[in-house]
C-alpha cells in the first residue's frame, strides 16, 4: 500500500514510474496503431519517456552525463523523424494511403 | 505536501493523460496535438528536475521542429477520419495489450522492488547546471557532438531524396 | 622375380585390362580392345607358368608359395588376412583360367569385332578372370567369397551382355537370383566353419579337421559342409540350383566357353576340393554331395538328348559333367574331380568355341535342325570338334576317357561309393555318348538343312587357332593322369597328376586293394557302352533320319517331359516365385502403403506444417515483429527478474 509518504515525498522511483508508464504507452501505440505517422508519434513518445528518466537519473546522481545523453537522443529522434516521415511520404505517393501494412510490400 | 510533489502530480498527471490520448484518439490530428501536450509536460518535468537546458530544448526541438515537422505531412495528406485506426484481429490484439500490460507491469515492478517506497535523495546542483554542461559538450562528448552534426545532415539529404522520388516500393516509372 | 611381384602382376593384370577397358567403353575398336585385354590374361599365364614352374621345382612336401599382402580384417577373434596361395590345386587351376582365358580372349577378338560393345566385353571379361583368381588363389574362405561374388556378378554381366533382348537380360537375373540362393548358403557354411573352428584360413581348417568322421546329421561339420555344398550347387549348376546355366547361353558364346564351362561354374568343384579334408570328415553330406552329382549328371544328360539348340545341348552336358566332379568328390576322389574338371575345361571349351564358331558362320542360327552337312564348310571347326566329341564320350585315349572313367571306377570301388552311383554314372555317361553323336550329327554330318540364303564358311584364323589348341589339349590333356593298370603296360608311365595332388588330398579311408581284372573290366563296360550309343544315335541320326522322328511321336509323354526339362522351372514358378511373388505383392499392399508409408508421410506433413507455421511467423508485417520483440522483451525480462 503506498503510504502517505509515497504521495508526498517525491523521488526517484516516482519519476522512473511515470517513464516507464509512458514508455508503455508508446509501445502500445506502435502494436495497435495502422496509421504511420502515428506510429512514429508513439516512437517518439517512447524517445521521450526514456529521456525523462536519464534526467532524473541525472539529477538524482549528481552527473551531468545524463543530460549529455538526452541530448543525443533529441538529435537522433529529430533525425529517426525525418527520414520516417520521408518513407511515409514515400508510402502516400504509391498508395495514396499512410496504412502501415504497406510496409509489408518490403519482405520481397 | 510540498509545492514541488503537487507538481509533479499535476504535470504526471496531464502528461499520462496526453500520451494516453495521442494512442488512443482516432484523428491523426488530436494525436499530434496530444503529442505536443505531452512533450510540454515532460519538459515541464525537465524543470522540475532543475534541467533548464534540456527543458528548453525539449521545448525549441520536439514541441516546435519535430512536431511542426508532423503536423505539415499530416496536412500534406488531408488526412482526418480514418476508419481503421487500430490494427484488425482479435488474437493478435488480445496478445498485443497482453504483452503492452505486462511490459509495464514488470517494469514498474522491477522499479518498485528495487527502491521501494524510499527516496533517493537528489545531490544538490552545484552552480550553473548549463554552464557545466556546455563544458562537458564542447570538451569530452565533442566527437558526439560533429558526429551527430554530420548525421542530421546526412539524414537531411537522405530525406530530401526519399520524398523526391517516384515513391512505392516497386517503382519502375 | 619374387612370388609378391610374380603373384601381384597374376592377379593385378586382368584388372587393370579391366580398368583399361572400362575406361574406354564407348570405343568401338574391338582388335584394340581385345589386344589390351588378351595381352593383360597373357601377361598372367605367364605368371602363373613361372609359379607353376617353380612349384614344381620345390620338394614335394613343402610345395607351397604362400604370400600375405596385409591384415584385411582383424576384428575381436576374427583375423584375415589378404593372403594368396598357390599349391597343387591352385597351381592347376590358375593355369587353366588363364591358359583357357587367353585362348577363349583371343577367340572374342574374331568373334565380337563387329559388336558395338566390344570394349566393355572385353572389360567384363578381365574383371571375371580377375576374380576368378581371386577366388582360386584365396588363402581363406572369405577372399574366396570374394572372388565367388566377383565372378557371380561378371556371370550376371555377360549373360545379359545383349540386354536390350528382354529374354536376354531376364536370363542374367535368373542366373544371378538363382547364385544368390547358394551364396547365401555359402555365407551361412562359413558362419558356422568360423564358429565351429574360429577361423577361416584354408590351411588352419585343414589342419584342424579331425581325422575321425563325425556321424550323424547336426553335428557343426555336417552342417557347414552342407552349407558349402548348397553354395557349390548354386555355382556349379547342380539339382536344385542347375537351372540357370541353360538360360545362362543367352550371353555371347565365348562367354559361355570360359565361364559356364571352362571355369566359374567349377568353383563350386575347386572349393570342396580344397576343403577336401573337411568333407571327408563328413561322410552324410559326402554322400548327398554323390548323389546329387550322379542324379544331376543323368537328369541333364536326359535333358541333353532332345535338345535343338546346339548351345543348350551344350550346356546340358555341362550341367551333365558338373555332375560328374560332384560325384567324384562325393565317393572321395578328389584327385579325380579335379583331374575331370581340367579336361572338361579344355574339351568343353573347345565344343564350346566350335560352337561359336558354327554360330558366327551360320549368322548366329543356333538350332541345330536348320544346320547338318557342315563338315564339307567348316573343316578345321569339324576336326576339332571331333576331338572334343571323341573326348566327351570317353574314347581313349583322349582325355575324358581318363578322368571319366577313374570317376566311374571310384563311384564303385571307394568304400563311400554304391553300385546305385556307378549305375547312374555309366547311364549318364551312355546318354551324353547319345546327344553328343547327336549334336555331331544334325551339325556337321549328314544332309545340308542349312536355309539357302546362309552360305556356310570356315571361320578366321583368329577363331581356329584357339580351336586347334584346344583340341590337342582335349586329346593329351589326360595323359598325365594316366591310372597304374593302363600305365604299367605302356612302358610304365606313372600316374602323375595323383602323385602331384597326394600332398593336399587326404586319402579315402579304407580303400581296398582292387583287382586289377575288375578294373579293367569296368573300363570296357563304359567304353563299350558309349560306343554302342554313340553307332546307334550315328544310325538313327546319320543313316535314317526320319526314324527318331516317328520315335519322338510314339513316345511324345517322355519327349514332352524331356523337352520341356522335366517342368523344373514350371514347378519353381508354381512353387516359389510365384507364391514369393504374390506374398511381397501382399506386403507391399498392405504394410507397405498402410504403415510405412503413412509414418513417412505424417514426417513429411508434420515438417510441413511446421515450416508453414514458420512461414506464417514471418508475414512482412511490421507490427508482428515489433511485437515478437515486445514478447522477447517480456520473457527477458521475467527471466531476469525471476532468476
Amino acid at each position: 500500500m503506498p503510504s502517505i509518504d509515497f504521495v508526498t515525498q517525491v523521488g526517484l522511483t516516482h519519476y522512473l514510474v511515470l517513464s516507464a508508464l509512458i514508455f508503455s504507452v508508446g509501445v502500445a501505440g506502435v502494436l495497435l496503431r495502422k496509421n504511420a505517422i502515428v506510429l512514429l508519434m508513439s516512437v517518439e513518445l517512447m524517445l521521450n519517456s526514456v529521456n525523462l528518466t536519464f534526467v532524473a537519473f541525472s539529477k538524482y546522481s549528481g552527473k551531468l552525463e545524463g543530460n549529455i545523453m538526452v541530448f543525443f537522443v533529441m538529435t537522433i529522434a529529430a533525425a529517426e523523424a525525418a527520414v520516417g516521415l520521408a518513407l511515409v511520404v514515400s508510402i502516400f505517393k504509391r498508395f495514396k494511403e499512410v496504412n502501415i501494412r504497406f510496409f509489408e510490400h518490403l519482405k520481397g | 505536501m510540498t509545492a514541488d510533489a503537487v507538481l509533479f502530480w499535476i504535470l504526471a498527471a496531464i502528461t499520462l493523460a496526453a500520451a494516453l490520448t495521442v494512442v488512443l484518439v482516432t484523428n491523426p490530428v488530436y494525436s499530434a496535438l496530444s503529442l505536443v501536450m505531452t512533450m510540454v509536460g515532460i519538459s515541464a518535468l525537465f524543470v522540475t528536475l532543475n534541467a533548464y537546458f534540456i527543458a528548453g530544448v525539449q521545448l525549441i526541438v520536439y514541441a516546435g521542429a519535430v512536431m511542426v515537422l508532423f503536423v505539415m505531412v499530416l496536412m500534406l495528406f488531408d488526412l482526418k477520419h480514418e476508419l481503421q485506426a487500430f490494427t484488425q484481429g482479435k488474437v493478435s490484439g488480445a496478445i498485443k495489450i497482453g504483452v503492452v500490460g505486462m511490459l509495464s507491469g514488470l517494469i514498474v515492478g522491477a522499479i518498485l522492488m528495487s527502491s521501494g517506497t524510499s527516496t533517493v535523495p537528489a545531490v544538490a546542483a552545484e552552480g550553473d547546471q548549463t554552464k557545466a554542461l556546455g563544458k562537458i559538450l564542447f570538451s569530452q562528448y565533442l566527437f558526439g557532438f560533429e558526429a551527430l552534426g554530420v548525421l542530421l545532415l546526412v539524414v537531411a539529404v537522405g530525406a530530401v531524396a526519399l520524398s523526391r522520388s517516384k515513391g512505392g516500393t516497386h517503382a519502375k516509372h | 622375380m619374387s612370388h609378391e611381384i610374380l603373384l601381384s602382376i597374376l592377379i593385378l593384370s586382368p584388372f587393370v585390362g579391366f580398368l583399361i577397358n572400362g575406361f574406354r567403353y564407348k570405343k568401338h575398336s574391338g582388335n584394340l580392345a581385345g589386344g589390351i585385354a588378351s595381352g593383360a590374361v597373357f601377361i598372367s599365364f605367364i605368371c602363373a607358368v613361372i609359379l607353376v614352374a617353380d612349384l614344381v621345382g620345390m620338394p614335394a612336401e613343402s610345395r607351397k608359395i604362400a604370400v600375405t599382402f596385409f591384415d584385411w580384417i582383424a576384428v575381436a577373434n576374427l583375423s584375415v588376412k589378404a593372403g594368396f596361395v598357390v599349391d597343387q590345386i591352385s597351381g592347376i587351376m590358375i593355369l587353366i583360367i588363364t591358359g583357357v582365358g587367353t585362348l577363349i580372349h583371343l577367340f572374342s577378338i574374331s568373334y565380337m569385332h563387329h559388336d558395338k560393345g566390344v570394349a566393355k566385353y572385353f572389360s567384363y571379361l578381365n574383371l571375371f578372370l580377375f576374380n576368378m583368381l581371386l577366388l582360386v588363389l584365396g588363402e581363406n574362405l572369405l577372399i574366396m567369397f570374394v572372388g565367388w561374388e566377383g565372378v557371380g556378378l561378371c556371370s550376371y554381366l555377360l549373360i545379359g551382355f545383349w540386354f536390350s533382348d528382354k529374354e536376354k537380360a531376364a536370363a542374367g537375373m535368373k542366373a544371378f537370383i538363382t547364385n544368390r540362393i547358394g551364396d547365401a548358403a555359402f555365407l551361412l557354411g562359413m558362419f558356422v566353419l568360423f564358429l565351429t573352428f574360429g577361423t577361416l584360413s584354408f590351411s588352419e581348417l585343414v589342419s584342424m579337421a579331425p581325422s575321425v568322421p563325425e556321424l550323424g546329421w547336426a553335428g557343426p561339420l555336417t552342417l557347414a559342409t552342407l552349407f558349402l555344398f548348397v553354395g557349390a550347387t548354386g555355382k556349379s549348376a547342380q539339382i536344385p540350383l542347375y537351372v540357370w546355366l541353360p538360360d545362362a547361353m543367352a550371353g555371347p558364346t565365348p562367354v559361355s566357353a570360359l565361364i559356364h564351362a571352362a571355369t566359374m561354374v567349377t568353383a563350386g568343384v575347386y572349393m570342396i576340393v580344397r576343403l577336401n579334408p573337411l568333407f571327408l570328415a563328413a561322410p552324410n553330406t559326402l554322400m548327398i554331395v554323390a548323389s546329387v552329382g550322379a542324379l544331376t549328371a543323368v537328369m541333364a544328360a536326359s535333358i541333353g538328348l532332345v535338345q535343338n539348340d546346339i548351345k543348350k545341348v551344350l550346356a546340358y552336358s555341362t550341367v551333365s559333367q558338373l555332375g560328374y566332379m560332384f560325384l567324384a568328390c562325393g565317393v572321395g576322389a578328389f584327385g579325380a574331380a579335379m583331374f575331370h574338371l581340367m579336361t572338361h575345361a579344355f574339351f568343353k571349351a573347345l565344343m564350346f568355341l566350335g560352337s561359336g564358331s558354327v554360330i558366327h558362320s551360320m549368322h548366329e542360327e543356333q538350332d541345330i535342325r536348320k544346320m547338318g552337312g557342315l563338315r564339307k564348310y567348316m573343316p578345321i571347326t569339324h576336326f576339332t570338334f571331333v576331338l572334343g566329341w571323341l573326348a566327351i564320350i570317353g574314347m581313349p585315349p583322349f582325355a575324358g576317357f581318363f578322368s571319366k572313367d577313374e570317376i566311374l571306377w571310384m563311384a564303385f570301388h571307394s568304400p563311400l561309393g554304391h553300385t546305385g552311383l556307378w549305375v547312374c554314372g555309366a547311364l549318364g555317361a551312355t546318354l551324353t555318348a547319345f546327344y553328343m553323336t547327336r549334336l555331331m550329327a544334325l551339325t556337321f554330318w549328314g544332309k545340308s538343312r542349312v536355309d539357302h540364303k546362309i552360305h556356310p564358311h570356315e571361320s578366321p584364323a583368329l577363331m581356329t587357332g584357339p580351336l586347334i589348341v584346344l583340341g590337342v589339349l582335349s586329346v593329351i590333356g589326360g595323359w598325365y593322369g594316366i591310372p597304374h593298370v593302363i600305365g604299367q603296360y605302356v612302358g610304365h608311365l606313372p600316374n602323375l597328376l595323383e602323385g602331384w595332388l597326394e600332398p593336399v588330398i587326404r586319402a579315402v579311408p579304407n580303400l581296398a586293394h582292387a583287382d586289377e581284372s575288375t578294373e579293367w573290366a569296368f573300363m570296357g563296360i563304359s567304353v563299350a557302352l558309349a560306343g554302342i550309343s554313340a553307332s546307334v544315335a550315328y544310325h538313327l541320326y546319320v543313316r535314317s533320319p526320319e526314324t527318331p522322328k516317328v520315335m519322338a511321336k510314339k513316345m511324345s509323354v517322355a519327349h514332352d517331359i524331356l523337352l520341356n526339362k522335366y517342368y523344373v522351372d514350371e514347378f519353381y514358378f508354381g512353387s516359389i516365385i510365384n507364391p514369393l511373388v504374390s506374398v511381397s505383392k501382399n506386403i507391399w499392399y498392405y504394410i507397405d502403403v498402410n504403415f510405412i508409408d503413412k509414418t513417412t508421410y505424417l514426417i513429411t506433413d508434420l515438417v510441413k506444417g511446421a515450416g508453414l507455421f514458420a512461414k506464417s511467423l514471418q508475414n512482412g508485417n511490421i507490427q508482428q515483429y515489433a511485437m515478437y520483440i515486445a514478447i522477447g522483451v517480456v520473457a527477458s525480462l521475467t527471466f531476469i527478474l525471476m532468476r
